[in-house]
């Protein structure tokens, strides 16, 4: 398997505050990693660190064989090769749905509007938003849709690999189904994806990779079924039952 | 009454030109302050500290000062350094610049609300920060500024009268040629008065009509 991204002894500071403590990190081609850790670990972060949103302060980010953390770099080049998608959405709130993803096709990739209305019009069937939704504006959307659509955005932009923060945590539940199914069509067809959540039936199918992190560091990765159901570090078994019994409070409630 | 549309009818040709030449002044300086203004928010945020201070510093001085010292400096003072402007040259240079820096205030509160969260997701299309700016943040920035803007407008409608500071034949200065010749006097003031109001109403209904026409559910603030 190729190695599509390398994070090596990734470290971040937010003034005094150590926020990410050494992460290394392989991502391989086609494969769906999910992160998990309670809030503050710096999952955020680091993702962001990934696409450079945030710069870290000391460490490398090798991309599909670059080092995008050297100067030199134009990052505004990797940036179109690395999809990212928001715990918020965070839709262009002047742009109607459609608008949303071509924006990036015409701006970017320097399609022409037709071509970049096709491939939009693509994408947005591919994650279910259906042509009557496409000229509404994201506030008239439900979460749900605008999180589709920010998906849409993100994947008409063909990028090698797509990055998503808490997903789904801003959704009602029957909503986070129709976002989680999305995914999981996206990990069947071997999209590269780096998924912060906490939705343990999806990791259980779609992962193939599980990262536990607290504190700023990684505790501890590995296959989905080792790392949720027989965990070797304690403090990993700690949280993931923890999270196991909001999962099934979850289901009796909506039983 | 008989008495101002007399007046009104003998130096209608006269009061049309200054008419057309208050328009002039305001809409040229309007879209100086415009360009001047976006270009001091932007640059206010994102230059470097040396050049940041020097536009902090005229920006402060524009505001410190009145409109008509910043026309005479202009109009009198900058020929002794070879730049002489004729009074409708000088008048929109120095409206537009006063402009420019009020303006500026508005775009830095109206790019200011757009929240980060915005500017992240631009970027992690790939787009620059140029392309960020005049693609997601400015068109959102407008729909905010598009009230206080509609108001500079019409300030700079009402401004336009120091222009006769510098004999430019604009409504007040024509007015007060017309009444130095006729001495009716509260007929042509209340003349050039209804001119103010009638323009200021059509403006105010064409910019609440923008307004609507820009209006964009989730961004547009409510009239009440």
């Amino acid at each position: 398997m190729k190695t599509l991204l390398q994070a090596i002894d990734i470290h971040k500071y937010f003034g005094k505050q150590h926020v990410l403590k050494g992460i290394n990190l392989d991502v391989y081609e086609g494969e769906t990693l999910v992160i998990i850790g309670p809030s503050g670990s710096g999952k955020s972060t680091l993702l962001r660190c990934l696409n450079l949103l945030i710069k870290p302060d000391r460490g490398r980010i090798i991309f599909d064989g670059v080092d995008i953390t050297s100067g030199g770099v134009d990052i505004n080049k990797v940036r179109q090769e690395i999809g990212f998608v928001f715990q918020s959405y965070n839709l262009f709130a002047h742009l109607t749905a459609i608008e949303n993803v071509v924006l990036g096709l015409v701006k970017v990739k320097k399609m022409s509007r037709e071509e970049a209305r096709r491939v939009a019009a693509e994408a947005l069937l591919s994650v279910g938003i259906t042509e009557d939704l496409w000229s509404k504006y994201p506030a008239q959307l439900s979460g749900g849709q605008q999180q589709r659509v920010a998906i849409a955005r993100a994947i008409a932009m063909n990028p090698r690999l797509l990055l998503l923060d808490e997903p789904t945590s801003a959704l009602d539940p029957e909503l986070t189904v129709e976002v989680l199914n999305v995914l999981e069509k996206l990990s069947e067809k071997r999209m590269t994806m780096i998924i912060v959540t906490h939705q343990l039936g999806f990791a259980m199918r779609a992962a193939d990779e599980v990262v536990f992190m607290e504190d700023g560091k990684i505790v501890e990765k590995g296959p989905p079924e080792k790392i949720l159901l027989n965990p070797e570090k304690e403090r990993t078994r700690e949280f993931v039952s923890r999270l196991m019994e909001l999962y099934r409070m979850e289901r009796m409630r909506r039983q | 009454m008989s008495e101002v549309v007399n007046i009104f009818a003998s130096y209608a040709p006269e009061l049309l030109n200054a008419l057309i030449l208050t328009l002039e002044v305001t809409f040229l300086s309007f879209a100086i302050g415009l360009a001047g203004g976006v270009a001091i928010a932007i640059s206010r945020a994102s230059t470097p500290k040396p050049i940041k201070i020097l536009i902090t510093a005229f920006v402060e001085l524009v505001r410190g000062t009145p409109m008509v010292v910043q026309l005479f400096f202009i109009y009198y003072a900058l020929p002794s350094i070879g730049i002489k402007l004729d009074p409708f040259t000088a008048s929109v240079f120095a409206m537009g610049l006063n402009s420019a820096v009020y303006q500026s205030e508005y775009w830095r509160t109206a790019i200011g609300s757009i929240p980060k969260t915005q500017w992240e997701a631009a970027y992690s299309l790939g787009l620059s920060t140029f392309g960020v700016l005049a693609n997601v943040v400015l068109p959102q920035a407008l729909r905010i500024a598009i009230p206080l803007l509609s108001n500079e407008l019409i300030y700079l409608l009402k401004f336009s009268s120091i222009a006769y500071f510098v004999a430019l034949p604009e409504l007040v200065y024509t007015g007060k040629w017309i009444a130095s010749k006729t001495f009716a006097y509260i007929e042509i003031y209340t003349i050039i008065a209804i001119f103010y109001i009638v323009i200021t109403m059509i403006l105010s209904e064409i910019l609440v009509r923008l307004e609507k026409k820009l209006s964009i559910p989730g961004i547009t603030i409510k009239r009440i």
